[in-house]
């Protein structure tokens, strides 16, 4: 049977997980990112990883590949050298933005850095009016000579923005091409191509981004996967885009921007994928050393937006970034997590991050050098960490150091340590709990009807506790998944994403004309799936509408009915609007005013099969002695919790709380009123009462 | 019982995330694009007595204040013992509300356990409300729509549908109109419904204590803040473009027993044009300056502003009487911040700005295309901000307000114009050791017959100032067909009229060299 490979780029760890459909081979590696060349650690990692399992490179059929290289290079601003091409008159558009800030009182706010420094935009004679008449002819001369100039300058890659590129691309595609001809050693990237949306700074700042990118992700991509040939590897490169899905090498050297969070995708599928098929509703929790993530995960597919933004100048504030104008696994990120420091506001409250002490010095009780106290200092004071056990024992925990630091907290609030411990889990367990709650009330959710499944280091720990609080009653806990986003990957379907720029009222389209602007975009995505040798018996397209009434600034997303559609245009515009309202409905909980509906842009997408595969289950064999007993402290009180080392559970054990589960990067904690089960899949269930 | 820092913390953060809620469901369904571009809008919770708990983090400076106003005034044309679960109370009164005709406000009261506990309270700028189409030419508040007082629109959770009838009678949008005020309707359900949840998950009757913590907190630390500064009284004044004759805008600034007293005598007289500024919008930009400087990273809440006493002479154009036009009070009341920076400059010169390129410009177009279709269009613009100590100024963006640009191709579409270039104007930040932010130009054709052109525009006349020797930013201009326009008035446009408009630069900070 063909196996597969995962492997999964991160800021620290390569994470390599093999797959065999049979069991018997499947296997997991992580090793250090080798930041100055990234290839090496993963070929170096798979080498071993092929070994240890003793499969040769030719039986691996496919590998897929997620990775935070690109949106690193945008934070760190560390892309190409990007030039710039607008419409003459236009070169500002980046710089001017929206024109708002991001925060209001800070009198001393600094906007985020175009990605093109002014010299590199460059401004060439063209123009076509939103009704497609040309104004002015492209010149040609005009852009061979200003290009020439760029390159001159060192530019690398060149973005090209034209006005109305979105309804009338010939302009843009001709200077696109112009640029290929002439200057063959630069990436070219037309706006149009990426995102076909009305608004020339969103979709500037999305093809400036991927332009910016596109460089180290031509070369980067082109390598790996021809050292992975190299290997002996017989099966294709495909990468995991930010939606979730999967895509082939040349689309995603044609437009890199759709990886930019393929990582946090990954994370994603791997909550749901790791819970099972069984939990419809999962709301995957993550919770590592700066921050919290949540996601919506509805029948294995992770709830996807269509745009977000990048490279954020101050963390966790909207505005602050880089709008990408693309599909992205819908994330709520907050600045909560392990290395989240408490301290005392302006007026005496107990707050909890967003800075965070990070890794290094990390919390107090790292015995780093860490001076300010953190949450895993406080998880620590209130028994839920094993000093001895952190980290599999590797890194032993300074009780002393957390309580002096808290108890200086504590001094400055006027409260008992014991009682601020307490506080900041509380205080960072609400923050979580209050990202969500607005984010599952604003998709008109109910909390209850999900299963939280908690992972990364403090998952387990907190996730009781933010369930209570949501109103969530079952918790999947899977068993320590330091490699799952790496194989969560591999269960992904190719997706392709195509929108265009509809633009005008429901129902000043005919039934004939919609339908082609559908049909258009979906033979688009075939193609690209095509050239991946996708079947296309296995894809199923999805057509959704960005649609308003008319007058109103935002739109949302409207799933459309499946095709055919009927051909009279009454009839499709009275199932537009049935949709609509529906959608409407859905999320506002009320009906739409008796206003037209406006139709924005069209989307199509389109997904293959999904591979099936299951993860192997990993069990203890016998409970092994009786549980240890260790004092630990909930909202109630202090009391008794017995205390479980994971990896002697066997599956079909059961316990009551308050109780604590142990491995190596984590320890579930279970209040008075939860009880847990192991489960075949080697899962925990926690059920709170 | 006190309240401890934790619990205090865990409430007002729910109570502030149940504002920031119900103010996305307003983005999300506004008709208004200055609710749902610009933020135009506000959500507030206050306590039983009218006083401000939260309020949303994105509202923009205008609203400080403003809404637990509105709420005392309803709470005294309708007397509170009156009110019931699912009533809802409006107003757009510009005095008791947010300054002009144009934002609707509305009223909820929040029960719980059978009596009020809280309030919440919105206000959004509709997309019309008839009369003249936000010209400063209005001479009185009845030129500038339709007034509503402070009255009941929904009893028991019934609409009054003989105010709707009459709204929806007097304004040109209707349904959009209309929507918004449902929108907010919905908002006030939200922040009703998470209270509540929010009392009930922590055992609280109600949230007297939360409030007298957050208060007493809030106005200790903005006290110990004030008190650290040198007392004594700062003063700073300046001109600005006015009508035939500028205005003057003067301040004094006491700093005193850790409060501060702000008083504008001597600013110039009410005037009959649409231009005057309702003192609870000079308050609101006074607070917003004030901490700003003082506390910005506090949450807007009653206790803050207590230490802050503004006063303004009756009549003046920072305090006009009823029934002065104030349709375009931001034309006015965005000199405020910049005025009180003025006068703390020796004081907080690490804090202080120089003047920006504000206020805000609008162009508003209306006429008929080509196609027979009527069109009435805003346009913003901005200009660049001033320098500080150590920044220097960023290039044309909405401040003190927050509001988007329309983007060219949005425009393009929606009106006939044509916008043949928009870029940063060169040179127009104030030079200085921290130069001031650029302007920008924005050159549109007009492609219709007779299209009128309404305006908002400030330092074409008198220039943003630098500070401690740093230069004034550019001049703003506006250009029809390459000739200055007189933007006080209503212009004409006609097919292939060139409008060019150059806003002004921020001022630089520091001798340059």
């Amino acid at each position: 049977m063909a196996l597969s490979l995962g492997i999964d780029i991160g800021g620290t760890f390569t994470d390599l997980v093999l797959h065999d459909p049979d069991g018997l081979r499947s296997g997991t590696l992580k090793v250090l990112t080798t930041h100055a060349d990234p290839v090496l650690g993963i070929l170096d990692g798979t080498r071993r990883l092929l070994a240890d399992r003793g499969v040769p490179p030719a039986a691996v059929s496919r590998v897929v590949h997620a990775t935070t290289l690109f949106t690193n290079a945008l934070i760190e601003r560390k892309g190409a050298v990007t030039a710039l091409v607008t419409t003459a008159g236009f070169r500002d558009i980046l710089q001017i933005g929206r024109e708002r800030r991001y925060e209001l009182y800070d009198l001393q706010l600094v906007p985020p850095a175009p990605l093109v420094p002014r010299e590199l935009r460059l401004e060439v004679p063209e123009r076509v009016k939103a009704d497609g008449t040309v104004l002015q002819p492209l010149d040609a001369a005009a852009l061979e000579a200003q290009v020439a100039e760029a390159v001159a300058m060192g530019a690398q890659s060149v973005a090209v923005l034209f006005l109305h590129s979105d309804l009338h691309p010939a302009h843009e595609a001709a200077a696109a091409a112009l640029i290929k001809k002439r200057f063959p050693q630069v990436s070219v990237t037309a706006s149009h191509a990426i995102v076909r949306e009305v608004r020339e700074y969103e979709r500037g700042s999305t093809a400036s981004a991927n332009a910016y990118v596109a460089p180290l992700a031509e070369r980067y991509l082109a390598r790996l996967g021809a050292e992975l040939t190299g290997l002996g590897i017989a099966g294709p490169l495909v990468l995991m885009l930010s939606n979730g899905g999967l895509t082939h090498l040349q689309e995603a050297q044609r437009a890199p921007v759709q990886l930019l969070e393929s990582g946090p995708a990954a994370g994603g599928l791997a909550a749901a994928f790791l819970a099972g098929p069984e939990e419809a509703r999962v709301l995957a929790f993550d919770l590592g050393g700066t921050t919290a993530k949540l996601c919506v995960v509805e029948h294995g597919e992770p709830e996807v937006v269509f745009g977000f933004e990048a490279a954020r100048q101050a963390r966790f504030i909207e505005g602050s970034g880089l709008p990408i104008r693309i599909s992205t696994v819908d994330l709520i990120e907050i600045g909560a997590g392990g290395g989240s420091i408490a301290r005392r506001d302006a007026i005496g409250l107990l707050k909890v991050g967003p800075d965070s002490a990070g890794s290094e010095p990390g919390p107090a009780c790292y015995g780093r050098g860490g001076q300010a106290p953190t949450v895993t200092d406080a998880n620590l004071l209130l028994g839920y960490l094993d000093p001895a056990r952190f980290a599999g024992g590797e890194l032993p925990l300074d009780r002393a150091a957390a309580e002096a630091t808290v108890a200086r907290l504590a001094e400055a609030l006027g409260l008992a340590p014991q009682d601020v411990a307490w506080g900041i889990h509380d205080v960072a367990t609400e923050a979580m709990a209050g990202a969500a709650r607005t984010h599952l009330a604003e998709r008109g959710r109910d909390a209850a009807e999900f299963t939280l499944v908690c992972t990364g280091g403090g998952g387990p720990v907190h996730g009781c506790h933010l369930a209570r609080k949501l109103g969530i009653r079952r918790l999947i806990v899977p068993p320590e998944a330091g490699v799952a986003s790496a194989l969560g990957m591999l269960a992904a379907p190719p997706r392709v994403d195509r929108v265009a720029t509809l633009g005008r009222r429901l129902k000043e389209w005919s039934a004939a004309d919609l339908d082609a602007a559908f049909a258009a975009l979906e033979a688009e995505a075939r193609e690209v799936l095509a050239l991946g040798g996708w079947q296309d018996a296995a894809l199923a397209p999805e057509r959704l509408v960005d649609a308003r009434c008319v007058g109103q600034g935002a739109h949302m997303p409207v799933p459309l009915p499946p095709t055919p559609w009927p051909v009279a245009d009454a009839a499709l515009h009275g199932l537009v609007a049935e949709a609509f309202h529906r959608a409407y409905q859905a999320r506002y909980s009320r009906p739409p005013p008796a206003v037209p509906i406006d139709l924005v842009h069209a989307r199509v997408v389109l997904r293959g099969r999904r591979k099936a595969t299951a993860p192997t289950p990993r069990l203890g064999t016998a409970a092994g002695t009786g549980p240890e007993r260790r004092e630990v402290r909930f909202e109630a009180g202090t009391m008794t919790a017995s205390v479980f080392s994971r990896a002697a559970l066997p599956a079909g054990f059961t316990a009551a709380g308050p109780a604590l589960v142990q491995e190596a990067g984590s320890t579930l904690v279970v209040g008075p009123a939860g009880r847990f089960t192991v489960l075949d899949s080697g899962n925990i269930l926690v059920e709170l009462g | 019982m006190a309240l401890d820092p934790v619990t205090l913390e865990l409430v007002w953060t729910r109570l502030i995330s149940a504002v920031d809620e119900a103010a996305k469901a307003i983005v999300r369904t506004s008709f208004s694009t200055l609710s749902n571009e610009a933020n135009d809008f506000a959500c507030v919770l206050t306590d039983a007595a009218g006083h401000s708990l939260a309020q949303n983090t994105g509202s923009i400076p205008s609203f400080i204040g403003t809404l637990p106003a509105t709420v005392r005034a309803v709470c005294a044309a309708v007397p509170p013992e009156t009110m019931r679960p699912g009533d809802v109370y409006i107003t757009n009164n510009p005095w008791i509300g947010t300054g002009h005709l144009n934002d609707i406000s509305l009223v909820r009261p929040v029960f719980s356990g059978g009596r009020i506990v809280a309030f919440g309270a919105t206000t959004s700028h509709v997309p019309d409300i008839g009369g003249r189409i936000r010209s400063t030419e209005a001479r009185e508040l009845f030129e500038e729509g339709f007034h509503i007082p402070p009255m009941r629109l929904l009893r028991d959770g019934a609409a009054d549908a003989s105010l709707i009838t009459l709204l929806r009678t007097n304004v040109r949008t209707p349904d959009q109109t209309e929507g918004d005020v449902w929108a907010q309707v919905a908002a006030l359900a939200l922040i009703h419904d998470r209270v509540c949840q929010t009392l009930a998950d922590h055992r609280l009757a109600d949230l007297a204590a939360v409030a007298a913590e957050i208060f007493g907190r809030s106005e200790a630390e903005m006290r110990r803040r004030i008190a650290a500064l040198p007392e004594g009284c700062w003063r700073h004044a300046m001109q600005t473009d006015g009508l035939e004759e500028p205005f003057t805008f003067q301040v004094a600034v006491t700093l005193r027993g850790g409060g501060v007293a702000v008083d504008f005598a001597g600013t110039s007289p009410q005037q009959p044009r649409a231009l005057n500024c309702v003192l609870a919008y000079t308050t609101a930009m006074t607070a917003f300056a004030i901490k700003a400087l003082l506390l910005p990273e506090l949450p807007n809440n009653d206790g803050i502003f207590r230490a802050i006493t503004v006063t303004a002479p009756e009549g003046c154009i920072l305090n006009p009487r009823y029934p002065a036009a104030v349709g375009g009070r931001a034309a006015t009341g965005h000199y405020v911040p910049p005025l009180i920076f003025g006068a703390l400059a020796e004081v907080l010169p690490e804090k202080v700005r120089a003047a920006p390129g504000s206020p805000l410009w609008i162009m508003n177009l209306a006429g008929t295309d080509d196609r027979g279709r009527t069109f009435a269009n805003v346009l913003f613009f901005n200009g660049g901000t001033g320098a500080g100590a150590a920044q220097d100024g960023v290039d044309a963006v909405s401040w003190p307000s927050n509001i988007s640009a329309t983007p060219v191709e949005i425009a393009e579409r929606t009106a006939p114009v044509l916008v043949h270039r928009k870029a940063l104007r060169e040179g127009s930040g104030g030079a200085g050791r921290q130069a001031g932010g650029r302007g920008h130009e924005t050159v549109v054709e007009c492609e219709a017959a007779d299209v009128a052109a309404v305006f908002v525009t400030e330092r074409l006349r008198f220039a943003a100032p630098g500070l401690f020797g740093g230069e004034a930013g550019a001049l703003g201009e506006v250009l029809i067909d390459g000739t200055p326009t007189d933007t006080r008035r209503q212009q004409t446009l006609q097919r292939g009229s060139i409008v060019t408009i150059r806003t002004p630069g921020g001022g630089g900070y520091g001798r340059k060299g």
